[in-house]
């Protein structure tokens, strides 16, 4: 590896990739919350993030995939930069030392690509529902076989019928006897203007098959987002 | 029995509007081994989380009780009634944030009472614990609950819900009683009879409702408190802390993921209030003023900021333009936060103490609107009231306003106050385009934008311990009248009016000075389904007259009447250090429209010096 010549400054801040889980009872705080979160994770860590220059001077954070309220995430991106030198090492202790465990710090990196080469993410599903049986299993793997999947999707400018097909890139269902659950593995489209959330599925599912449809006690899911690849839908995004 | 409710909840929240006020796990929280504690103490505030999680006094006494290596001291917050629901149906009890355990199951449950309208929500928080409402009915397997804060000086009507109130300043005191408690059940003496009685009599500051008799005279006033053991004090004398620089102040604090009222550091930097305004419970029962010192207070500010990372510090206190040091503070204070990006308020302001040297040091660059309360609007009435804010304050402070480019001034008045005329109600009015006249007059205003000056008018509300503690509140029709009286004096279109809504107020006079026998109100007022009555969307006035009714109540007798000046009030049971004699002569120079100068002027002896304390501008005893 080389290692790098360049001095870290002001006015050549370092970029560094903070690779961060979100889970358990976490899973519920917003997106907007957890960006404000940070901003003061930053600082009461005292690593030397780089403020932005101007009227109110802030360390410049930038998120990848936002992830939706109730889904947990083992895989997530946040871009910073630092006005001086520090290992990658000593940033990830000095985060992790002021945050909790379910919402901690996997890893910090030198960035090897840029958020929009991001293609696809990975989800895991655990759905206990009445019902759940090979048969549904069965039933869920044709549904997300066909060929359009058309599903209303919300945007700013109002409600819009599009094909969820295309942006799917693979889905294996199982059923799990054990727990009596339904396992869903699911690799969607992640790419900015072709985000495939993981809820719609569900929403499709809960649709078209009437599952989680009766006692949110007895029923409930869960969706984890795993890694992030290229579009490849392979290689993992770094 | 403890069965732990988090897997509950955790499918309940997906079905509720605001799942992070119920999901706990905050960066900062206290977690312990729940089997190697003594006691476990949650601590209750009775309305919503980003209220709760706002208070400084929780922030203090967790952390208070938290150094204790054998408490374990958690948070509960009243949930929202959209999450109520989803626990009454799902059979969820209340649940302490950090383990997510039962609070019934807990040893002590304390709630901090800082205004009356909140008094049904703490109720539904003990029904929602799965507890009898009745202190009488819990059994000796039950929690111990205790009161504290504001309102625990005068709590009659919902004394016969409470073991306990801890009245004044909790940080020694609810260690003490705790600790008390840990004993007692160590060496096997404890029944919630016993420990009672041992915490009225050996701990300060603590009442005991229970222990004392009430009863009345023919003409519903009170006839007398008679205390039911020879050994317990005949009155309860409030606790302080007497060296503020010596006083636990919290090093970190729980950090809420979403966002709270508020969401920044809040520096206290003294206890206590020179000022003396006649209609100000906190400036009576917060005495003596105790300072801390700025040394210290920089330490505490700059401590709390590596540990939570916020950007702001509050200066919080009474009156903070009134502290000695003011100017030493805010200068140390900029020396690093100014570097680190970190920006300092204030609360609030007096108009006879803003300066352009303080505007300039407090964040004052985002917001465009400063605020200023002369609560009355003519100098008669200010006397009366002992305001000692003159018109020309307000005109140079708004001036300095002006100059640094600001075009809104908020100004806080009240309606409804003793010796009110019609006169004061058009002096709001006037001193509101006084203000908008200055505005054009004052050559450095920013050119072309035009200023807004609003009125916000609160109903006065007669609190006790206070020299109006023996006024009649003014009927609602005639409030009513007023506001609108106020509304027709406003001519100027810069002027914009808002006021309060007198129902509340009235309500909460009713509460204010009330005694026991509004208990059975406030329990049909539970079981009639009411909370959140602090929220206007909850608030039903004429369910609130009815119930008072239903209880054999009648509104007026304590809104509106006038008490004699020898008659024994509820809260006469508790000695906040100032005396009964000192309140009655402030009430006579109110009438007599004399002011009385500030504590740092001039001692008025009102009594609160036998409390003690360090770097207070009192003599001493």
């Amino acid at each position: 590896m080389l290692s790098e010549k360049i001095m870290v400054s002001d006015e050549n801040p370092k970029p560094i990739r903070i690779k961060f889980r979100k889970v358990g009872m976490l899973r519920f705080i917003s997106h907007l919350d957890l960006q404000r979160t940070f901003s003061k994770v930053i600082v009461r860590s005292g690593i030397p993030a780089w403020y932005t220059k101007g009227f109110n001077p802030h360390a410049k954070l930038v998120f990848a995939l936002p992830l939706s309220v109730g889904t947990q995430s083992e895989t997530e991106f946040l871009d910073i930069r630092l006005r001086e030198d520090m290992s990658c090492e000593e940033v990830k202790k000095r985060l992790n030392s002021v945050l909790t465990d379910e919402l901690s710090v996997t890893d910090v990196y030198v960035p090897e690509s840029k958020f929009q080469d991001i293609g696809y993410a990975k989800y895991e599903m655990n759905i206990v529902t009445d019902g759940a049986s090979e048969e549904l299993a069965e039933k869920i793997r044709q549904l997300f076989a066909a060929k359009p999947i058309m599903m209303l999707k919300r945007t700013k400018s109002g409600e819009k019928e599009i094909d969820i097909a295309p942006l799917i890139h693979s889905i294996s269902v199982s059923y799990d006897k054990e727990s009596d659950s339904i396992r869903i593995s699911a690799v969607l489209s992640a790419v900015s203007d072709n985000y495939l959330s993981p809820e719609m599925l569900v929403n499709k599912m809960k649709d078209e098959l009437g599952i989680l449809s009766h006692d949110i006690m007895r029923e409930n899911y869960t969706i984890f987002r795993t890694e992030v690849y290229l579009p490849d839908g392979e290689t993992k995004f770094r | 029995m403890s069965e732990n409710y988090r897997e509950r909840l955790d499918n309940i929240l997906r079905a509720v509007q605001k799942p992070g006020r119920y999901c706990g796990g905050e960066y900062g929280q206290t977690l312990k081994d729940k089997e190697k504690v003594k006691a476990r103490f949650a601590f209750c505030f009775p309305d919503s989380y980003e209220i709760g999680m706002s208070n400084l006094g929780i922030r203090i006494l967790y952390g208070v009780l938290n150094r204790e290596d054998d408490i374990w001291c958690e948070r509960a917050y009243a949930p929202w009634p959209d999450m109520e629901e989803m626990m009454i149906k799902y059979n969820v009890p209340l649940t302490a944030q950090e383990s997510g355990d039962p609070i019934a199951d807990f040893d002590i449950i304390g709630f901090t009472l800082q205004y009356e309208m909140c008094y049904t929500n703490v109720l539904n928080m003990i029904k929602l614990a799965g507890l009898p409402i009745y202190a009488k009915d819990r059994t000796d397997d039950m929690p111990i609950i205790i009161g504290g804060g504001p309102c625990s000086y005068n709590a009659e009507p919902i004394a016969d819900f409470f073991d306990c109130f801890s009245i004044g300043e909790g940080e020694e005191a609810l260690v003490e009683f705790t600790k008390l408690y840990i004993k007692m059940k160590e060496d096997g003496t404890y029944t919630r009879k016993a420990f009672l009685h041992e915490a009225a009599k050996t701990v300060g500051g603590i009442y005991v409702p229970s222990l004392y008799d009430v009863t009345y005279k023919e003409d519903g006033t009170i006839k007398a408190y008679t205390p039911v053991y020879d050994d317990i004090p005949s009155k309860i004398t409030k606790r302080i802390m007497p060296d503020m620089d010596k006083s636990y102040f919290p090093d970190k604090l729980v950090m809420p993921y979403i966002e709270t009222v508020q969401d920044r550091i809040m520096l206290e930097v003294y206890r206590g209030c020179i000022r003396g305004c006649r209609f100000c419970q906190a400036g009576i029962v917060y005495r003596p003023v105790r300072e801390k010192t700025p040394e210290v207070l920089c330490r505490q500010a700059k401590c709390l900021y590596e540990s939570t990372g916020y950007d702001e510090i509050s200066l919080s206190s009474l009156s903070i333009s009134d502290y000695t040091q003011i100017e030493k503070l805010t200068t140390d204070l900029l020396e690093w936060t100014d570097e680190k990006n970190v920006s300092l308020s204030l609360p609030s302001l007096r108009a006879d103490s803003f300066t352009k040297e303080l505007m300039d040091k407090i964040a004052t660059v985002r917001s465009s609107s400063l605020t200023f309360a002369p609560e009355a609007g003519t100098q008669r009435l200010r006397d009366v009231i002992n305001k000692n804010v003159f018109e020309d304050d307000l005109k140079r402070a708004v001036n300095v306003a002006f100059d640094a480019g600001k075009t809104q001034v908020k100004l806080y008045f009240m309606n409804g106050l003793p010796t009110e005329t019609s006169e004061d109600l058009e002096g709001i009015a006037n001193l509101a385009k006084t203000v908008v006249e200055e505005y054009y007059k004052n050559p450095n205003r920013r050119k072309g934008k035009s200023p807004q000056v609003t009125i916000s008018v609160a109903c006065f509300v007669p609190k006790p311990f206070t020299p109006f503690q023996w006024e009649p509140q003014d009927t609602m029709d005639m409030l009513e009248e007023k506001n609108e009286y106020i509304r027709d004096c406003v001519t100027d279109r810069k002027v914009r009016y808002t006021h309060h809504d007198p129902r509340t107020s009235h309500i909460e006079a009713v509460l204010a000075r009330g005694d026991r026998r509004l208990g059975k109100a406030l329990e049909i007022a539970l079981n009639e389904g009411f909370r959140f009555d602090a929220w206007e969307e909850y608030f039903d006035y004429d369910k609130w007259i009815s119930v008072i009714e239903k209880a054999g109540l009648d509104p007026a007798f304590y809104a509106n009447r006038r008490r004699g000046d020898d008659e024994i009030f509820p809260w006469d049971i508790i000695d906040c250090g100032v005396t009964k004699e000192f309140l009655m002569r402030e009430r006579n120079n109110a009438y007599a429209g004399k002011t009385t100068p500030n504590c740092r002027e001039k001692c008025s002896a009102c009594g609160a010096n036998k409390l003690g304390g360090e770097r207070s501008c009192c003599p001493k005893k």
